[in-house]
């Protein structure tokens, strides 16, 4: 039986039926180990307790490990960072975290339908090394995430990336999963269910959708087709700036509309963009807009495969942004007229990136120089944007955390992502405890404007999901999760269903 | 906007091979060689990133750490150290024999500090990492037992080989000419003295053939390194005295080392950390050799024929910031096709024989061995040249079936003379 709260069970005997598959080099029951898989040691949520922690080295191994867990009725967490600002790979219920980091190879890359297939634990840092090496005419999306955090999960969690506005989210760059279930049965699903390529879902029932925003409650991906694209010869980065988010935001919806070969579409106040320059907090006002600061900064971000095409595309951006007052500079531009010591993030845009934005990074999720960040993110209907942002800073204000706010547009401007992180001291429990006030008020806020919908919701948000939701929706997804892990053990007290 | 003009500075932090982060603003400038609690509200601010496994945007992406990728669990990578440092730090874990053989296995190369874009990190990190060994130290449970099986032999016989202290010079020949009055002296490490005894001997060479005056003092005992980088810094620091006291007694002013552990000891160990002000200059061997060259007062008349790479050792590489002078010799070198290795400078990967790993983490330093080695491979050079006996002996000892060649940059200069 599980017991939610602290778990029951004979780790040595465990231990030591998990040291036969991965061989004892690779699994853990030392506090030194389990401590840094207790938690994410970003959020203000709370810890959870890893009591193994293993390195599986094959999905075959991830096989047997489930079936061990299953026996014994033991949570399992899948994990590649652990940094997903959900805290949704916390092992609330104990058990054993599974780093997938071993599994960390791209396996194939097709050029023909643009694809590479991954190992569940690859890093961004290792897929985009690869590209750039072997396959430097393609690349997959760049996220804002450090480098060291995970693909797999960032898709599956409907992360966001650079390409977005032609691509959508992270989920919808997956072409196919091979998953370990709850049952450590193996299965494929799209296209490389039947055969070698790995192209697509379709056009078979569209089974990847009982692994994405499930939070690893349903499987543990082992391997995962990623969309790839070409690199087109001619990109442009724009950072656009106005006075305010409502002079900025209709701008950023109409380039949303117009195609003009854009790619990434962001909007961010100037709290997020001071973070992103690294400043420290306690150093800024709380409201800068009380001193006359432009408020709103857009990326636009357009590439084309000729220069007369490209020329053209710029053009037509600069000119529905002169339709708004805006004159966008270049990210290049602005790079070389900055000065240099508060270049923040904006200097790591280099050759080796591309010379693209966005890129990974981590420096502005130390803002407040405490190590703690956490945020209330969600996709919602563009038309909300702006009050998901005036809502949300009138909260951060009022717990005099600087506004920090994000939007990104996607898949064509048909729905947007739009977040409000706040930073805090992780050493002091104080500054956790408002932090954590801070977040569940914003929540509150925003969550009842129609049609947002938290992604990467920690547990106390997910009653509200939940509440929302068409009781048949709930029935159904309960009934999915049942059918995939009978034993509760995969992520329990997490993802949709949570406590 | 206006334009600002930049001015041409070092990339590097003065003194090190870490690069500075300029365009963060707001930076906390640290003082280096303090203890944890100095050191205790910059642990937390790690957000185990995992930005310290790879080399920070270099092509490829390349992996960095050898401790991590050996290790493979989070506490092996730095993030990992930094937030056990903090639970150390704010009893949220206690000393144990498995905490402190996390830290030491761990050449403490600072491959990762490179690579972290919080500054305070990326600029200091190697400093609680050096003050967690001198902690497990003073709590019990360092330095490792074959660490202490060395440090005895130290104590008693000045070196860490287990050879006498009577054998140290036996590497001298007659032909090497000293200069009993010297104000130059050659220090020349246990290592070389010792095992690598080569580079002892074509180091000599090269002085003698420049007719510079330099004597090797018989009284020469170990640095102290074998001791430092194991957390314990009072019997270093002991020794250190002991060293320079001889040193300082003989009338030194100059003194030119082949050995990268030894030159950063003497060079900055002694005087930023055991605060010994001993006023000689130290050099390593390149740089004394790059202002010969430039001055014509070395000259090469044999083509040495070879295509080579070159191996950063961490000691003067990342730890004290000589990158050029090794190559700018080299490229003087005739005939010599130099290849660099994708992870080179201040990203190169350590051969993972420092910090003490090598004699109590067998298989982690040849596994760290081997991986450079395979690189060097990848170069399709003939050989693979580094500035320390202590990367040479590694190569050396891990090279199979001779794949390729591993000389130091003596020997090569040696040859070419």
């Amino acid at each position: 039986m599980l017991y939610k709260g602290k778990l029951k069970m004979n780790n040595s005997k465990v231990v030591s039926e998990l040291e036969q598959i991965v061989g004892d080099d690779y699994v853990s029951e030392e506090p030194e180990i389990t401590f840094l898989y207790h938690y994410d040691f970003i959020t203000a949520e709370p810890e959870g307790k890893c009591d193994i922690a293993i390195m599986p080295g094959s999905a075959e191994e991830v096989q047997e490990i489930v079936k061990i867990a299953n026996k014994h009725k033991i949570p399992l967490v899948p994990w590649v960072s652990g940094i997903n600002f959900g805290s949704i790979a916390t092992p609330r219920r104990g058990g054993i975290v599974i780093d997938m980091r071993r599994l960390n190879k791209v396996l194939e890359v097709n050029e023909d339908d643009m694809y590479a297939i991954i190992e569940g634990g690859i890093t961004w840092a290792d897929l985009k090394g690869y590209l750039d090496t072997h396959h430097p005419h393609f690349r997959a999306g760049v996220t804002w995430s450090p480098p060291g955090t995970g693909v797999v999960p960032s898709c599956l969690c409907y992360g966001m990336f650079d390409l977005g506005m032609i691509g959508g989210t992270g989920a919808e760059f997956i072409n196919g999963l091979e998953v370990v279930l709850g049952s450590g049965e193996l299965v494929k699903v799209g296209s490389c269910a039947l055969s070698n390529l790995w192209y697509g879902r379709q056009p078979l029932p569209d089974l990847a959708g009982l692994f994405i925003g499930w939070e690893g409650t349903t499987g543990i991906v082992t391997k995962m087709a990623i969309k790839l694209w070409p690199k087109l010869p001619f990109r442009t980065d724009y950072i656009s700036m106005a006075q305010t988010m409502e002079e900025g935001i209709p701008m950023m919806l109409k380039l949303s509309k117009a195609g003009l070969g854009i790619v990434d579409l962001c909007i961010i106040n100037l709290g997020w963009a001071q973070s992103l320059f690294c400043f420290d907090s306690k150093n800024l006002a709380i409201d800068p807009l009380e001193l006359g600061l432009a408020d709103f900064f857009g990326i636009i971000s357009t590439q084309a495969y000729t220069e007369e095409q490209h020329n053209a595309q710029c053009k037509a951006i600069e000119e529905i942004c002169s339709e708004f007052n805006v004159t966008p500079l270049t990210a290049d531009t602005q790079v070389k007229n900055f000065p240099e010591n508060l270049l923040g993030i904006v200097h790591h845009i280099s050759p080796s990136t591309g010379g693209q934005t966005p890129i990974h990074f981590w420096g502005c999720w130390n803002f407040s120089r405490g190590g703690g960040g956490e945020w209330i993110g969600s996709y919602c209907s563009t038309r909300n944007i702006l009050k998901y942002y005036q809502l949300s800073r009138k909260v951060c204000i009022k717990y005099e955390h600087p506004p920090q706010f994000y939007s990104r547009l996607m898949m064509g401007g048909h729905y947007c992502v739009a977040r409000t992180n706040i930073n805090f001291n992780k050493n002091d429990p104080e500054a956790i405890q408002k932090a954590r006030d801070c977040l569940k008020e914003i929540h509150e806020a925003v969550q009842n404007i129609d049609g947002v919908v938290m992604y990467k919701p920690p547990t106390w948000a997910l009653e509200h999901n939940k509440n929302k939701t068409l009781p048949a929706t709930n029935i159904l997804i309960k009934k999915i999760k049942k059918l995939l892990d009978p034993n509760d053990i995969m992520n329990p007290g997490q993802g949709i269903e949570g406590e | 906007m206006n334009k600002i003009t930049k001015k041409k500075e070092s990339k590097f932090l003065p003194g090190k091979g870490i690069t500075k982060i300029k365009t963060v603003p707001n930076q906390q400038e640290l003082e280096r060689n303090k203890d944890l609690e100095y050191y205790k509200d910059i642990f937390y601010q790690c957000g185990k990133c995992g930005t310290c496994r790879t080399a920070y945007h270099e092509n490829g992406w390349p992996r960095i750490c050898p401790s991590g990728e050996f290790g493979n669990f989070e506490a092996y990578y730095l993030g990992g150290k930094n937030l056990l440092t903090w639970a150390i730090s704010t009893d949220q874990l206690k000393w144990t024999e498995n905490l402190a053989k996390i830290f030491y296995r761990c050449s403490v190369c600072l491959a990762c500090t490179q690579q972290c874009q919080i500054p305070e990190i990326h600029h200091y990190a190697g400093e609680w990492l050096m003050a967690m060994r001198e902690e497990a130290v003073r709590q019990g449970y360092g330095p490792m037992p074959e660490q202490v099986k060395y440090t005895e032999h130290v104590l008693k016989e000045n070196n860490p080989y287990m050879e006498k202290h009577k054998d140290r010079t036996n590497w001298l020949s007659s032909n090497i000419r000293q200069t009993p009055d010297a104000k130059i002296a050659y220090f020349v490490g246990c290592t070389s003295s010792y095992r690598e005894k080569e580079v002892a001997i074509a180091t000599a060479e090269i002085l003698n053939s420049m007719h510079v005056d330099f004597k090797i003092l018989s009284a020469e005992i170990c640095c102290g390194s074998p001791l430092y980088m194991t957390g314990q810094t009072e019997k270093a620091k002991e020794i250190a005295e002991k060293n320079i006291n001889n040193y300082n007694e003989a009338g030194i002013n100059k003194i030119i080392t082949s050995c990268a552990g030894c030159y950063r000891m003497l060079k900055e160990t002694y005087p930023n950390k055991f605060n010994i002000d001993h006023g000689i200059e130290i050099l390593h061997l390149p740089e004394f050799l790059l202002d010969k060259l430039n001055k014509d007062e070395l000259k090469f008349n044999k083509e040495l024929n070879m295509k080579i790479t070159y191996h950063d050792p961490c000691h003067i590489g990342r730890h004290m910031g000589i990158y050029e002078p090794p190559r700018e010799v080299l490229k003087k070198l005739p005939g010599i096709e130099l290849e660099e290795m994708p992870r080179n400078r201040h990203n190169a990967w350590c051969c993972g024989s420092g910090g003490g790993v090598r004699s109590a983490f067998k298989k982690m330093s040849a596994f760290s061995a081997n991986e450079r080695i395979e690189e060097a491979k990848e170069t399709k050079s003939e050989a693979i040249v580094s500035c320390c006996p202590f990367c040479l002996n590694q190569f050396k000892t891990n090279i199979k079936n001779n794949e390729i060649m591993a000389f130091d940059l003596s020997e090569l200069i040696r040859k070419a003379l």
